[in-house]
């Protein structure tokens, strides 16, 4: 049996999952009104109701998860807002690291590597721009003035394209890199099965590695 | 094809409101009498103008305004509908299509194909376009103005006028050719200088790259209610113009950069395990 560490306990891959979901069903329904060519198929509103089924399960699953893992959630997000030398290093060394997979270019990284902070400072806050924007446009539509409602489709429109980019970056990391071979090894069982071989987390994640590995020898 | 176009003239015009009611008979736009009974208040408010806005089954509506001008008060008639831009707001907002340009010039649009979004509503400098919308679901459709193309209900295609200006008693509405209307309505603002009316002028010559609902007014826009100068507002030519080919460009460059990333990184991958693999044999 190859040893294993947890990486996420389950209530935060459930979060993780169901908001996977809303978001793609938000990102493919917002996406039929942004592309002309695609637009008739909004015809009738339908996509349009499955945009709003999908926003109120994008905005009320975190509002649960928070409380009911409050210090994790607290703890993670100073952690998107706790930038330092480490990031400069990880900035320096992804171009080499990503592309020529020159592994020892990396410095150590700790539970969240740069990037994935990158992605998790994000969807925090676009995360909160969706939904403001959204919410003004779904319930103000008829007494907000024309001009703040067409500012939030230009935000949500500002948000859509700066997640909808870093989105297709995440999924190819988190199945397709060459280098990473994420299905074979940490990547997709870290938030399929919450665990990943010892081996990938010394080597993907050394820092937080080296923490748990001390928490566990004084426990 | 050249350009057709509807001339107003407030100056001819009677107020009779048949335009309205032949409007809402072709269009099949029923009204019923605003009653208590019916469910609408139908308290006086001072005016003769009914029903109180344009609405979904309200394209057209005439507007009457009480205007004090050198001591005596005039009483004005303003035809409210869709002006049928050629830079029309509307139609560059719209994301399904459904409001387009007809090859005659005007804002057409294909009601089966309203996504019921709003937009329009929100960018139309004339304040047009009216919904239905549940705010709940966010299910809507748009109505407004086709200047009867309305598929099924197409005068033109039939080379019928216009129901309005069919209607119309005095002929303060016209139809035709727009170069040929566009001249017409100059002689009559030049008739009117003459006659004293020192601020009579043509409206939608060039407002918004030239309307299809052309007016001649004895005075400024602005005393018949209509917006000077309108514009299509500069957040919708940044969400459209900027925002939306910004996205597609990022959204390209960003697969294409990884399928790249994916090319090398593999090459690289392979040059740096290929040859131990192969010593391990
Ligand atoms: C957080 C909750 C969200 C709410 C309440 C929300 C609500 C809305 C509303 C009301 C509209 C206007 C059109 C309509 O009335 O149907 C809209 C449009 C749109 N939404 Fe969302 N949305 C949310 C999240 C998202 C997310 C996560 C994405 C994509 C990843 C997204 C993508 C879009 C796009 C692309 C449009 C069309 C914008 C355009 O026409 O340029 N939305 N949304
Ligand atoms: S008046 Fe309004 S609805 Fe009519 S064409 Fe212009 S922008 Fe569109």
């Amino acid at each position: 049996m190859v040893q294993e560490v947890e990486r996420y306990p389950k209530a935060t891959r459930v979060l993780h999952w169901v908001h996977t979901g809303a978001f793609v069903a938000l990102f493919v329904t917002g996406l039929i009104l942004f592309v002309p060519p695609l637009g008739a198929l909004a015809a009738d509103s339908w996509s349009r109701i499955i945009h709003r089924v999908a926003a109120v399960l994008f905005i009320v699953a975190p509002l649960i998860y928070f409380p009911l893992n409050w210090k994790a959630s607290v703890g993670g997000i100073k952690d998107a807002f706790t930038w330092g030398k480490d990031d400069i290093g990880w900035l320096k060394a992804a171009p080499r690291y990503y592309f020529l997979s020159d592994e020892a270019a990396m410095p150590p990284q700790d539970h969240m590597n740069t990037g994935q902070k990158m992605w998790w400072f994000m969807v925090l806050v676009f995360g909160v721009v969706f939904a403001i924007s959204g919410l003004i446009m779904w319930f103000a539509k008829t007494t907000a003035p024309p001009e703040l409602l067409q500012w939030m489709v230009l935000l949500h429109d500002v948000a859509f394209i700066t997640t909808g980019c870093m989105l297709f970056v995440h999924i190819y990391l988190s199945v397709a890199h060459p280098m990473m071979r994420p299905l074979r090894t940490g990547a997709w069982n870290s938030m399929y099965r919450g665990k990943v071989s010892v081996d990938y987390a010394r080597s993907h994640h050394g820092k937080w590695y080296e923490k748990i590995a001390r928490g566990a020898e004084k426990s | 094809m050249a350009e057709k176009a509807i001339l107003y003239d407030p100056t001819r015009c009677t107020a009779c409101r048949g335009c309205q009611a032949g409007c809402k008979q072709w269009n099949e736009n029923d009204e019923f009498i605003p009653t208590v009974e019916n469910g609408v208040d139908a308290t006086n408010w001072g005016s003769y103008e009914n029903p109180p806005d344009l609405a979904p089954n309200t394209w057209l509506k005439m507007e009457f305004r009480e205007v004090e001008a050198g001591g005596r008060v005039r009483w004005l008639f303003t035809r409210r509908a869709c002006m049928h831009c050629t830079d029309a707001g509307c139609v560059k907002v719209c994301p399904s299509g459904a409001l387009y340009h007809h090859e005659l010039g005007f804002v057409a649009y294909d009601k089966d194909i309203c996504t019921g979004c709003g937009y329009c509503v929100d960018a139309c400098p004339f304040n047009v376009p009216r919904t239905d919308r549940n705010l709940l679901t966010g299910v809507a459709k748009m109505d407004k103005c086709t200047l009867c193309t309305t598929p099924g209900l197409d005068r033109i295609a039939e080379g019928w006028l216009p129901a309005c200006v069919k209607t119309c008693p005095p002929k303060a509405l016209m139809y035709g050719n727009r170069d040929e209307l566009l001249a017409e309505g100059k002689a009559r603002v030049a008739a009117l200088q003459a006659k004293g009316w020192v601020n009579a002028n043509l409206y939608g010559e060039n407002e918004l790259d030239g309307l299809h609902v052309m007016y001649v007014l004895d005075d400024q826009p602005a005393v018949y209610g209509l917006p000077v100068a309108p514009q299509v507002s500069p957040t919708v030519v940044a969400w459209q113009d900027v925002i939306q080919p910004l996205g597609w460009a990022l959204g390209g460059l960003t697969l294409i950069g990884l399928g790249l990333n994916y090319i090398v990184a593999r090459e690289a991958k392979m040059a740096k395990e290929l040859p131990p693999q192969k010593e391990e044999k």
